[in-house]
């Protein structure tokens, strides 16, 4: 159990370096965009490929690299009156199919998305923007391995699940709802 | 299997999946995936899974998710709500009735410079629940007039439910915002007309009231200036930008986000902590709205797939010849969905079914939009599911549960209210979109 | 691929088809509309109902410009391909936006038909069909061409080079930058769902588009100044499927569907100069002005058929430099659009 929730701390550093990916790519998008806006009525043209590069380049760096770290921070909306209300024993048993339907889940994303990303590389898929073509290929990898880091996150919540004395959608909620 | 057994299946593992209190994203991920799967084998998945978190996420249009919601945080971080509700406290002095419209109005003004209610909500919590409380409002009443006033962000242009409206159904962004303004505004009157009815009849809470004193520290003059200068500011760089065609509404999100933070460095704020609270918060933000967009858009696939629209149509044609029935109908639905469901996952589940019965009705799409950010907009106060209440509650303790009594009848009076007058009067919504072009 | 046939016909006898078309476009988008349904409508009378289809309009399955990726991984049989979006897909189907001095939707069409079905090998030893359709496992059938693209403002006059030089304009495709930039007009790239409100609002000057296309986005009330006589090249498009799905279909089936594609391509170009008058009518009964090039100050025309050589040079260097035979593509295509009833500027007649 120590030996989980250590090795999770460690985790956490990786996770917090993707959401710092991700907080300054969308820094960087506003300042893209504000550029092209100013580009655009004082300097006489777009920035070439502006709303391409922006929605291609910037976007998926916005979104992905955090996955994981949001995941994590349990801020993810969910309907949870319910599940409050049930007997602990039907909660846990709830809890535990939720988090293998997720595992299952995850691991279906990783393989189409990484099947979409070979087949991206292959046909080497790039966006035509500002008279010439920019390579997009190496972006589709981005989406597997975000999914591939949710699953070792929910792989450490079932961990959490099954060493531990509660069950939870979270690492952390299962850390504290297990303090007395 | 068949097409009819298959939907039964999906509908029904899709309900239980929600009671059990699952991830919204996940359970329309699963629903759909299961769907295409019984639909039509593994294999579809190739094309109709494997590139859409990709594809949806490289979207120009939703870079105002990220690009709003970190104006909205910005603007939070530089503590310009505490600074606009000193003001609004200084104003009002003595009068109960005025500070609580105020604070209303304060709602609508935030709400032009933010994107969600939520965020709004809980810096209104901090700020105005004290204040309103001094001057004898009941706990719950405080309560749910902040969470009123935070809602307030997801009508009044800019809001990213109008956002992924238009996103979800081709319709201009710009024109949704136009047509959002006097409904949103209408929203702000009825709040402030149920406010002052609670007041009449529940009169001055003893336990609260205090002897009229400074309860916020001051705030220096000049400070006060700048803030309100530069929110002042943010708006007219928004919106006048978007009017005199300077910027399209998707760049008035980032044009809209350097403004804030310009004004976040004048006002002094800028640290690394104000940078990375801001870019965490916004992040947060960002990723879960898109969680909820791609699984959308997964089920949406499965919806197309099986032909639910057209089933559905089939089977209403009744009802839809009479489009002030089904309209009256669809409020119903979206009024309780919105209960219980976050205003941005029941936009992006439920366009793929309802837009082509809108089409087939002949109602305009356009004033839809707005309809449905209505309702939207006070779901973030009903309960069990509102998140500008759980926002208020997090941030002054008193209990969700007692803000939701008078709440809801915050949302439900609105909700009738402003639906109502939007089907006898559609130009309410439609006039001003017209009007700038 | 038989797994989508089996199921999408619901269980039925085995020599009945269902197949599964898509398009990212509108259902009122004239190729959906008078290309797409007339087809496979009539393929269904053709086969007897042998052969149905089940379509998905507007995106709601697949979304332009993924639709050649959908027939490649089965998500869909059949679907109205538009290759010029997807350039790094099919380097060689920009050759239609080519800039050439006279030519309409139905020389556009003809010419667009001639070359995907020419038997003219180009440098590489390949038919155009082969390079870009065949070697990559697609079978399909050109549409007609969209009508010609022009220059529209919403007033500017293109009267003297200094307007045209400040002229900001949306260019809709690669070769549309390439020639703004050797007109001296300034690039403005934004999506074109946004380009209205934009444009009302005096974000920029102008479009290239297709005057047939304008209601589509409402053009028809905000386009004041039309610029004709240049014809800044056709957008093209092309029902396709995978070859496989194609070698599966019986004869007589596909004997259908080249009897009904030929039958419907005259009618669906037609289409659009329909469509193309209608609007020119309510845009000059609003008072908008349509411009021919040649009345305009010579130096105005030099500029612009200038600009239309540079383009096709610069298109050919491009081309050549990935190892595409650029030369031969572009008098292929010269040739083709002469034969048709079209004009180009000299020096591109003594290209090649
Ligand atoms: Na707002
Ligand atoms: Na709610």
């Amino acid at each position: 159990m120590d030996r989980l929730t250590s090795a999770y701390r460690l985790w956490g550093g990786v996770k917090l370096a993707g959401a710092l990916v991700s907080g300054i790519a969308i820094f960087a998008m506003m300042l893209f965009i504000v550029a092209d806006v100013v580009s655009r009525n004082y300097l006489g043209g777009s920035i070439a490929g502006s709303f391409e590069v922006a929605q291609n380049y910037f976007m998926p760096l916005a979104v992905f690299p955090a996955l994981a770290y949001v995941y994590a921070a349990g801020v993810l909306p969910r309907m949870d009156l319910l599940r409050d209300r049930l007997p602990d024993a039907l909660r846990h048993a709830i809890t535990h199919v939720l988090v293998v339907l997720e595992v299952v889940l995850l691991v279906v994303l990783v393989h189409y998305t990484w099947v979409y990303a070979m087949s991206g590389m292959d046909r080497g898929v790039a966006f035509p923007a500002g008279g010439s073509l920019y390579t997009l290929w190496p972006l589709f990898f981005l989406v597997p391995v975000a999914f591939a880091m949710v699953l070792i996150e929910t792989l450490f919540v079932l961990g959490r699940n099954v060493l531990g004395s509660e069950v939870s959608l979270t690492f952390a909620e299962a850390q504290e709802e297990a303090r007395p | 299997m068949s097409e009819v057994l298959v939907i039964t299946v999906v509908v029904a593992g899709f309900a239980l999946l929600l009671l059990a209190g699952h991830y919204i994203h996940s359970v329309l991920l699963l629903a759909g995936v299961g769907g295409l799967v019984l639909l039509d084998g593994a294999a579809i998945l190739t094309g109709l899974l494997g590139p859409q978190p990709f594809a949806r996420t490289a979207s120009y249009t939703l870079t105002t998710i990220p690009l709003f919601v970190l104006m909205a945080q910005f603007i939070l971080q530089a503590d310009i709500v505490k600074d606009l509700f000193y003001v609004v406290n200084k104003i009002s002095r003595g009068s109960r009735g005025l500070l609580g419209s105020l604070t209303l109005l304060a709602g609508s003004m935030l709400g032009a410079v933010s994107g969600s209610g939520t965020a709004t909500a809980a810096s209104l919590g901090q700020v105005a629940v004290p204040e309103l409380r001094t001057n004898g409002y009941s706990p719950r009443l405080a309560g749910a007039v902040a969470a009123a006033a935070g809602s307030l962000s997801g009508i009044i242009p800019p809001s990213i439910i109008l956002i992924l409206y238009g996103v979800a159904t081709e319709t201009p962004v710009g024109d949704l915002f136009a047509a959002a303004i006097i409904p949103g505004l209408l929203v702000t009157a009825v709040f402030v007309v149920v406010m002052a009815v609670y007041l009449a009849r529940s009169g001055i809470d003893p336990a609260a009231l205090r002897p009229a004193e400074d309860t916020l520290p001051r705030i220096p003059r000049r400070r006060l200036v700048v803030s309100l200068t530069v929110s002042g500011l943010i708006v007219l760089v928004v919106f006048g930008g978007i009017y005199s065609g300077t910027v399209t509404p998707t760049e008035a999100g980032a044009v809209g986000a350097f403004t804030a933070f310009l004004a976040a460095l004048v006002l002094g704020k800028v640290s690394s902590r104000f940078l990375s609270t801001s870019l965490v918060e916004t992040v947060k933000v960002t990723v879960m709205v898109m969680l909820i967009l791609i699984g959308a858009q997964v089920f949406g696939r499965f919806v197309s797939l099986s032909l639910i629209p057209r089933r559905l149509i089939d089977a209403l044609e009744p009802i839809v010849e009479t489009p002030a029935l089904m309209l009256a109908i669809l409020a119903l639905v979206f009024f309780v969905l919105f209960m219980f469901i976050e205003g941005a996952a029941v936009i992006l589940m439920s366009v793929p079914v309802v837009l082509p019965i809108i089409e087939v009705m002949g109602v305009d799409v356009l004033w839809f939009g707005v309809f449905i950010a209505v309702i939207a907009s006070v779901g973030l106060i009903t309960p069990p599911v509102g998140l500008s209440v759980y926002a208020v509650s997090g941030a002054t303790g008193i209990s969700a549960g007692a803000i939701f009594r008078p709440a809801l009848v915050f949302a439900a009076a609105a909700a009738i209210v402003v639906c109502g007058l939007l089907v006898l009067f559609p130009g309410l919504a439609t006039w001003l979109p017209g009007a700038g072009t | 691929l038989a797994v989508t046939a089996a199921c999408g016909s619901g269980g039925g006898s085995d020599d009945t088809v269902t197949l599964r078309v898509a398009t990212g476009l509108s259902e009122q988008h004239a190729w959906w509309s008078d290309s797409m349904v007339p087809w496979m409508d009539r393929v269904e009378e053709l086969t007897d109902g042998q052969v149905t289809f089940q379509s998905f309009t507007g995106g709601e399955l697949v979304e332009v410009p993924d639709e050649v990726e959908a027939i490649q991984n089965g998500t869909v049989d059949v679907a109205l391909i538009l290759p010029i979006y997807t350039p790094d897909q099919f380097p060689m189907a920009e050759v239609t936006m080519l800039p050439v001095s006279e030519s309409d939707t139905l020389i556009g069409s003809e010419a667009w038909r001639a070359l995907v079905e020419s038997d003219v090998e180009l440098g590489d030893g390949k038919t155009y069909y082969e390079s870009q359709f065949g070697d990559q496992g697609i079978k399909a059938f050109p549409v007609s061409t969209t009508q010609e693209y022009s220059i529209s403002t919403t007033g500017q006059e293109l009267d003297s080079v200094a307007a045209v030089q400040g002229l900001s304009l949306r260019t809709p495709s690669r070769i549309h930058e390439i020639y703004a930039s050797k007109i001296g007009v300034n690039s403005v790239t934004i999506p074109a769902v946004e380009m209205f409100d934009a444009l009302s609002r005096g974000a920029f000057d102008g479009s290239f588009y297709s005057v047939a296309d304008w209601s589509g986005y409402g053009f028809q009330d905000l386009f004041e100044y039309t610029l004709t006589g240049l014809d800044a090249g056709h957008f093209n498009g092309l029902i396709g499927m995978t070859q496989d799905r194609w070698d599966s279909l019986p004869a007589d089936v596909q004997d259908a569907m080249t009897q009904a594609h030929d039958e419907i391509f005259t009618p669906g170009a037609q289409e659009w100069v329909d469509r193309s008058d209608e609007m020119i009518e309510y845009n000059e009964e609003r008072g908008g002005q349509f411009v021919d090039l040649s009345t305009l100050d010579q130096s105005v025309q030099d500029l612009m058929l200038d600009g239309v050589e540079a383009t096709w040079q610069d298109y050919i260097d491009l081309l050549e430099a990935d190892g595409l035979p650029g030369t031969d593509v572009a008098t292929l295509w010269r040739d083709l659009l002469v034969e048709a009833g079209g004009s180009v500027p000299e020096p591109i007649q003594d290209l090649g």
